[in-house]
């Protein structure tokens, strides 16, 4: 850090750092009104857009409301010399925040879960036979951090990937959905992430119809995880269909 | 037998200039194989490979208020190389020499999605050097009045944290990250805050406004920061005679001494970087240094001007 | 690393479909599971659990710390765990880095509940001692000293014992003159709290060879997987946590059905876990 003193002070945000809101009762929840308006079932519209950085072999950003995300795929190229000899090609990911991400000023650093979640839910997709002895280097950045980022990068770096013209089985589409009370919110924003009791992600390639990755924290009763699964399988779908026509837009686009 | 190969190679080349386009897969073998011959034959000409002239910069854009979470933020685009800047604005207390002034920290990010060049948990070893040069460059040139961040004397002022993130890096980063910092000033909201009984100073939130803005804010009128004499930079690489303007990563790479201009807005020079390179430059090239800068930041001023008119105009 | 000749991996993977495992198990049988509780005298509880040739050890620390601003109702619990070097040729240096990291987000996933704390095994407003003030801190650490397939289910199994193990200290609270004051806490050194673990989950991992599932598989098995799921089931039978391991896809049908077949597995092996954990409390009591 570079300052005109040589010691930095110790620094605050005006702003509130614990909500002034009561911690939310139960009772308060039952009708859980959504702070963006939208109804429970509907998502953020979502917005992808391939080729945002030209020094990557293939990249693309992902704008859902206030999540904005930015990712770079780099490869196939030279393992680390460490590395040893593999037949089929590795996945290297990584996942980064910007300081200015989160309302109040975060260190920019590299997030390790989020880096081995991304990987994990995008191995099963790629064809790595196709390049042996090299990495597909898949980086991250999340520019601005407005709930539900995991599934956002997720479903970005397929694109990305895509992009970088890498095989892949199917593009994978991800979508979380929160528990607050009773109720079931599909893609949430950061606001309700704090409030929830429980979350569930799915990652999965919908023409295929498989699931890649699944993660559910907190409490769930059977009927509430089959509801939860089919719904975010849905909106899979749907937000596939939305990556597919982002990644047509652009050959349309050149031919022209 | 490297040689004969590169014989061969231009003699193909040759019926290329002659009109006969038949063979691009050769020229491309032979911009990877002889880059600096390459871009020489391109000089001769006085052209650059991306149909430039060599004094000519890329293609400049600034769009303001890209970041929702920040104080201030712009979006710089020169060429394909992009910056993100954004201000966070955070209170502290002001040193005991300076009781007056406020602070403002400035970092450099090159994160890895901006090049092949950057690995994860091995930064770039340009970012630290961009980072100083910056926050050298705006300190320096009086942009920002640092008593203008002042809140209450000796209690509390605005340390304002500028980070500077490249999203795809493609050369000339300097004159980029400048533009963005420079825009992001320009964009910078202060937010309303007053002084709370336990001395500490808290955000003013809008429903608040309309009743208490008069007793409680203690900086209603200093919303945005009077930016004077704002810095603007070219970088120049040389290369024997010629001086090429504004060089993409592939030209800085090639051709390794660069120049760094940086005027404020009545042309004063707030500084020049010359970080060693295998061409020693004469005082007259420096001078067509500064005279390119003069004309390019004429250019950069109205980029700005333009996109902060059309943010009012929002 | 598990080298298998084509030979092996036939005969693993013709056994399983056939419901007759290489060492002689059922597809949903465990291998005989093995607890000793208070193996760590320092700590306030420790357990360890063996299943065949895998031996992980838990330890839980307790130590007054202060609640966060956002959560001042509730105490904190740290979750980590270490692959020793010994377990396995390949966690020397840094190479157990990543799977400590995996295992340690599972368990914490799978314990912890959601993020207003709902839903965790171990309840976090329990370890309240004045609101906003003083609570406990819990330092869960897990060990794996030897390494042969099934570690999470292990860990869980350790945590689990480690905890019905804890004693935690009853703490006076002296009764402050004004709320800003730091409140006075004398710690007893008697009287222990038995820590209540009717609300930790046990871990249930089937790992998916072929067509078929198992539990508790060997890492002979774990070599042929294509996915595992691994599921954290309460008393009450709802799912507290969930992670998919395993590059391969499912069909989300296929993870239904998991579900609910860990589900069935989970009572065997709540009830197995209770009757070796009270009989291993016995067993210390007696020496």
């Amino acid at each position: 850090m570079t300052t005109k003193h040589s010691a930095v002070p110790t620094t605050y945000s005006p702003s509130p750092t614990s909500r002034s809101k009561p911690s939310v009762s139960k009772d308060s929840i039952v009708d859980w009104v959504r702070p963006d308006g939208r109804g429970y079932r509907q998502c953020r519209p979502a917005f992808f857009r391939t080729g945002a950085v030209n020094a990557a072999s293939g990249s693309a950003y992902a704008e859902f409301g206030n999540t904005k995300v930015i990712v770079s795929v780099f490869g196939p190229r030279e393992s680390k010399k460490a590395m040893m000899y593999s037949d089929v090609g590795r996945l290297n990911c990584n996942v980064g925040f910007t300081t200015f991400a989160t309302p109040i000023r975060g260190q920019g650093s590299d997030h390790k879960e989020f880096s081995s979640l991304l990987h994990k839910a995008l191995e099963g997709a790629i064809i790595l036979e196709t390049f042996p002895k090299t990495t597909v280097d898949v980086f991250a950045l999340v520019l601005e951090s407005g709930g539900s980022d995991l599934p956002v990068i997720i479903s970005c770096a397929s694109v990305a990937l895509a992009d970088a013209g890498i095989m892949m089985y199917d593009l994978v589409a991800a979508v979380s959905m929160s528990c607050l009370g009773k109720n079931l919110v599909i893609d949430p924003i950061t606001e309700e992430e704090s409030y929830q009791d429980g979350s569930l992600m799915i990652t999965c390639m919908p023409s295929r119809y498989e699931v890649t990755q699944l993660t559910v924290i907190g409490e769930w009763s059977t009927p509430e995880i089959n509801e939860a699964m089919e719904l975010c399988l849905d909106a899979c779908s749907k937000l596939a269909e939305i990556m597919r026509s982002s990644l047509k837009e652009v050959v349309s686009g050149s031919q022209e | 037998m490297f040689c004969g190969k590169e014989d061969k190679l231009e003699t193909m080349e040759l019926p290329n200039d002659s009109g006969d386009l038949g063979s691009e897969m050769e020229v491309d073998a032979f911009r990877r194989l002889f880059p600096l011959r390459f871009y020489e034959r391109h000089l001769a000409e006085s052209i650059r490979p991306d149909a430039r002239p060599l004094s000519r910069a890329r293609d400049t854009t600034v769009a303001l208020g890209a970041v929702a979470s920040a104080n201030g933020s712009a979006l710089a685009k020169i060429g394909s190389t992009t910056m993100l800047a954004a201000i966070k604005m955070e209170v502290m207390t002001p040193s005991v020499e300076l009781p007056d002034e406020g602070c403002i920290a400035i970092e450099f990010h090159m994160p890895p999605i901006c090049s092949p060049l950057v690995r994860p948990g091995r930064p770039a070893e340009v970012a630290p050097v961009v980072s100083k040069q910056l926050s050298d460059t705006i300190l320096s040139s009086g942009m920002i009045n640092l008593k203008e961040l002042s809140l209450v004397s000796g209690k509390a002022a605005w340390m304002a944290y500028l980070d500077i993130y490249c999203l795809d890096a493609d050369g000339a980063l300097f004159d980029a990250a400048l533009l963005s910092a420079v825009a992001a000033f320009s964009h910078l909201q202060i937010p309303v805050v007053s002084l709370n009984d336990d001395g500490k100073i808290v955000m003013l939130s809008e429903e608040q406004d309309d009743g208490n803005l008069d007793k409680g804010a203690v900086n209603k009128e200093k919303r945005k920061i009077a930016l004077s004499s704002i810095p603007f930079s070219l970088t120049c690489v040389l290369h024997k005679n010629y001086i090429l303007a504004d060089p993409t990563a592939e030209e800085e790479s090639i051709m390794e001494t660069v120049v760094t201009v940086v005027l404020d807005s009545s042309n004063q020079l707030v500084s020049l970087y010359k970080p060693g390179g295998p061409v020693l430059a004469r005082t007259s090239v420096l001078q067509d240094c500064v005279a390119l800068t003069r004309q390019r930041i004429k250019e950069l001023q109205n980029i700005l001007d333009e996109a902060i008119s059309g943010m009012e105009v929002d | 690393m598990v080298g298998l000749s084509v030979g092996e991996k036939r005969f693993i993977q013709g056994g399983i479909a056939q419901d007759l495992r290489s060492d002689g198990r059922k597809r949903l049988t465990y291998r005989p599971i093995y607890v000793e509780t208070g193996v760590i005298p320092q700590a306030n509880g420790s357990a360890r659990v063996k299943m065949g040739a895998t031996d992980v050890i838990a330890c839980v620390k307790a130590e007054l710390g202060r609640p966060s601003p956002l959560q001042p109702d509730k105490g904190k619990v740290a979750i980590f765990v270490d692959c020793s070097p010994t377990a396995e040729p390949t966690f020397e240096g840094r190479g157990a880095e990543e799977l400590s990291a995996e295992l340690s987000v599972a368990l914490q996933r799978c314990l912890l509940g959601g993020r207003s704390g709902a839903g965790a095994g171990i309840d976090l407003s329990s370890l309240v001692i004045t609101e906003g003030k003083v609570c406990w801190d819990l330092y869960i650490d897990g060990l794996v000293v030897s390494s042969d397939g099934n570690l999470l289910d292990a860990l869980g199994a350790a945590i689990m014992a480690a905890l019905s193990n804890t004693g935690i200290p009853r703490v006076l609270v002296a009764a402050s003159a004004s709320p800003d004051e730091e409140p006075e806490v004398d710690i007893s050194d008697e009287e222990y709290l038995q820590f209540d673990t009717s609300g930790v989950p046990v871990i249930v991992t089937l790992t998916k060879v072929g067509r078929h599932y198992i539990v508790d598989a060997t890492s002979e098995e774990e070599s042929q997987m294509s996915s595992a799921v691994s599921i954290s089931i309460n008393r009450q039978g709802h799912i507290c946590g969930l992670t998919k391991r395993g590059g391969a896809g499912l069909d989300p049908s296929i993870i239904v059905d998991m579900i609910s077949v860990a589900k069935h597995v989970s009572e065997q092996l709540m009830n197995k876990l209770d009757s070796e954990i009270s009989a291993a409390e016995a067993d210390e009591d007696e020496l």
